[in-house]
């Protein structure tokens, strides 16, 4: 404590003696953060995102507060370090945590207001309006256009994003038989061959603006698009236009559902409550994918551990003695280890290529069978596990090395005083005193595996699919933040960012636990308390 | 620790049914440790050769690859799959090498004195609430930050119209987000160091008068100077070898990274492209290969500083 106090007393001499220069230099700097802050914070505020303008503004007011309070001083070295943090590791975390009580995302990514003026902008062809003859044009650029002519004779020429333009026949230029201009404004009329190709893009154009649209009805028949879901006020429902169904907010599901049970194509995002942890424990419950990816999670983060721990250790125990170019092979074979990961990975990837793959097509010249990698699923953990001990052995080869040689060698002989035998020797001394080294980092490459993404995913995609489940797909080997990244990024067209982020956190109080379990182990925090 | 080994191995030969002599026993042992030498060496290198070699086997598809590159005759021959992946006008390579050169020299400049700075105060100074905030900072890192990539990502959409260099597929918006890794593990190490740097250096240089400012770049910054170089590889590599969030943000060709351009341009057409994808390959581990091999004494020691000295 008394090496504590010394720095105390700095404290006051360094705080009273600020001279009115650096204090002006430092309230242009904060002046200058906070400008810029406020600044970025009102545009966001105005473009919608409450949640990310409060954070800068929290961000800039703790600046600001650190540096003028004196005796928050010693924080004023950490203030760059503490803002990026804050900005971008804690505010993620707030968001995802906010996230998980939503129902987030696939049709539920924008607010109620948002979501009615997105499917206003859907359209249909009404039976009633205006209907038009038409006739398909084209430019040398392949852009399509279209002659119409109404009910009383009118005529129009109409591109897709501009106005109908009338355009009397008298003024069209050359008619064919059929009273059609064969080109006008750049645009030919297209031939019979042409159009027959044509005609199934045409049917996807609208053409005109969005004042007045207009669709291809039938091969002869061109109408008016109308807006096909109006928001009703009243019953604080979506109606369709061409059925006239009514579909009432469902405001604790953010969506519009009809009497029938179908929903309109977009909900909105509401808070849903503990529903997506709930639903993580009744996955869990009834026996989901949820459990084998979880139980995989742990048995991959744990084999992968124990095997490379016990090969590197193993190596390092053999390669302990030393013999001529010992240090050129330690060299070589710490070389996996150097190389950058993803590249490992996809050279690993090719070698297990199933059908062209070196391993597959030696296995096969040599015993006519080789293990199905990518398709049957212990092989593919088998394969997977192989790579993450190539990949990480090394690195415990390494430290085990270090460690080994920070044993003091006076055990060994007062154990050999004692007539301990070496199979004695290695389990109740070499293996204990390494332990309480290399335990740390046990605890953190398991932490680490846990959350291995880059290693599923580039390997096999966290194939093979398992089957009969539903959407996202789920493969064998998918651990726990794949299969959340595929909710969350979902290559399955259904994106459940809520739900991803209620895992997410789940992820992350075990992995948390975990961490803090490792600071108990490793006694830091009492290393600490103690002034260290 | 020769001890330790020779125990080991007798050990072995102790479960062994003792039916030849010692000496013929011993023979054994020793065939055995080699072979499982042997076979582990096979097992780590194989790997590493077999890229080599389709890197210079001029056929460039891989069910065509042999162990021993066929057809190569000279030093061109070798080439071919380097000067296809160079001359093709899908794969800027030395584009994609400076892109990522300039992000990762560039975090690791602003890693290190974010982190020195923080594991400064953290040696030197004694305030409330500081074990928790040492504590609080490296327990924020363990969270899975792939799920935070969807905050990460709006959040650089939306600074983006304001501030344009920090926005979407913006090198500079790359490095902002790296940054929020900048301080956990770095300051741990960082201030693991400077706590074996006696503090009656910063008090004897105080009582001379100079402010904590000066004592930190004056005295205590080149005495660091070994663990900033351990924290400045790690920063520097760990930068370069990112491809997660670097694959999320940068969307045009002409922006990616190194790793984000091998890895797009092997998902297009692997097995065909497997000579190029090994050139790349190659040439982009072979450098990081170098630099950790010859510096691995002071990388291993910055890794395991703090858990032997535990």
């Amino acid at each position: 404590m008394s090496a504590a106090a010394a720095p105390m007393e700095s404290t006051r001499r360094t705080s009273s003696s600020t001279s009115p220069l650096e204090l002006g230099f430092r309230l242009l700097i904060i002046g200058l953060v906070c400008a810029i802050a406020f600044w970025l914070a009102f545009n966001i505020f105005r473009d919608g995102n409450v949640f990310l303008a409060v954070s800068l503004v929290v961000i800039a007011l703790g600046v600001t507060v650190i540096n003028l309070r004196p005796e928050l001083w010693p924080l004023r070295w950490m203030t760059p370090g503490l803002a990026a943090i804050a900005l971008l590791a804690v505010y993620p975390i707030l968001y995802t945590v906010y996230v998980a009580f939503t129902n987030y995302g696939t049709g539920h990514r924008h607010t109620k207001e948002q979501s009615i003026a997105l499917m206003g902008n859907e359209k249909f062809l009404s039976e009633g309006g205006t209907s038009y003859q038409w006739a398909a044009m084209a430019n040398a650029a392949g852009e399509f256009a279209l002659w119409l002519r109404d009910g009383q004779g009118g005529t129009f020429f109409a591109q897709p994003g501009q106005p109908l333009r009338a355009v009397p026949v008298d003024q069209a230029g050359t008619l064919n038989e059929d009273g059609i201009p064969t080109s006008f404004d750049g645009y030919n009329l297209l031939e019979r061959r042409e159009f027959a190709q044509a005609l199934r893009e045409l049917q996807t154009i609208t053409f005109g603006d969005a004042a007045n649209p207009v669709g291809i009805r039938s091969r002869t028949e061109a109408g008016a698009f109308e807006q096909r879901w109006i928001f009703d006020s009243a019953q604080n429902a979506m109606v369709n236009q061409e059925t006239g169904a009514v579909y009432p907010a469902d405001e604790s599901r953010g969506s519009f559902v009809a009497a029938d049970g179908t929903e309109a194509p977009l909900g909105y995002w509401v808070p849903i409550g503990l529903n997506n942890f709930t639903r993580i424990f009744n996955d869990i419950g009834i026996s989901g994918p949820l459990v084998r990816v979880f139980l995989w999670t742990i048995a991959f983060a744990f084999f992968s551990v124990i095997t490379s721990f016990a090969l590197g250790l193993g190596m390092a125990l053999l390669l302990d003695k030393a013999f001529p170019g010992v240090r050129i092979l330690k060299s070589l074979l710490i070389i996996p280890y150097a190389i950058p990961g993803m590249i490992s990975i996809l050279i690993w990837r090719g070698m297990l290529n199933e059908n062209v793959g070196i391993i597959s097509t030696s296995m096969q010249n040599w015993f006519g069978w080789s293990p199905p990698f990518a398709t049957d699923p212990f092989w593919a953990k088998f394969a997977i596990l192989l790579v993450n001990l190539w990949l990480s052995y090394p690195y415990f080869m390494l430290i085990c090395s270090g460690a080994l040689q920070s044993i003091p060698g006076s055990i060994y002989e007062a154990a050999d005083v004692d007539g301990a035998n070496s199979w004695t020797k290695f389990w109740k001394l070499t293996l204990p005193l390494l332990l309480v080294a290399v335990g740390p980092l046990l605890i953190a490459s398991f932490t680490y595996n846990f959350n291995n993404f880059l290693l599923i995913e580039a390997l096999f995609k966290g194939g093979p699919a398992m089957v009969g489940t539903a959407a996202p797909p789920v493969g064998h080997t998918d651990n726990l933040i794949s299969y959340t990244y595929r909710f969350a990024f979902g290559t399955g067209g259904r994106q459940d960012y809520g739900f991803a982020s209620a895992i997410a956190i789940v992820i992350f109080f075990i992995v948390g636990g975990l961490t803090l379990f490792q600071f108990r182990f490793t006694k830091r925090l009492e290393e600490m308390g103690e002034g260290g | 620790m020769a001890n330790t080994l020779k125990s080991q191995g007798s050990t072995l030969g102790a479960i062994r049914p003792a039916q030849s002599g010692p000496g013929a026993m011993t023979i054994a042992i020793g065939a055995l440790r080699l072979l499982f030498i042997v076979v582990i060496i096979v097992f780590t290198l194989f790997p590493v050769l077999w890229i080599v070699s389709a890197a210079i086997n001029p056929a460039g598809s891989m069910s065509s690859q042999t162990f021993i590159p066929q057809g190569v005759d000279s030093v061109d021959d070798m080439l071919v799959n380097v000067r296809a992946l160079l001359e093709d006008p899908q794969v800027p390579f030395w584009t994609w090498v400076l892109n990522s050169l300039v992000v990762s020299s560039i975090t690791t400049v602003l890693t290190l004195a974010i982190s020195a700075l923080s594991a400064y105060s953290f040696s030197r100074f004694r305030f409330a609430g500081r074990r928790q905030l040492l504590v609080t900072i490296l327990l924020i890192q363990v969270f899975p930050n792939l799920l935070a990539m969807v905050a990460l990502y709006l959040l650089l959409l939306q600074i983006g119209p304001y501030i344009p260099f920090l926005g979407l597929n913006q090198h500079g918006g790359l490095i902002l987000l790296y940054l929020g890794g900048a301080m956990g593990v770095n300051t741990w190490l960082m201030k693991g160091f400077f706590d074996t740097i006696p503090r009656d250096i910063d008090e004897s240089a105080m009582v001379d008068g100079a402010t904590h400012w000066q004592t930190f770049v004056q005295l205590i910054f080149p005495l660091v100077r070994p663990v900033m170089a351990v924290v400045a590889i790690l920063a520097f590599v760990g930068t370069l070898n990112e491809f997660v969030l670097a694959r999320i943000i940068l969307q045009d060709r002409e922006k990616w990274t190194l790793m984000v351009g091998l890895f797009n341009f092997v998902e297009a057409e692997f097995s065909n492209d497997w000579g190029k994808f090994a050139a790349g390959a190659l040439m982009a581990a072979t450098p990081v290969v170098i630099l950790y091999i010859s510096l691995q004494k002071y990388i291993v020691g910055g890794l395991t500083q703090g858990a032997v000295k535990g």
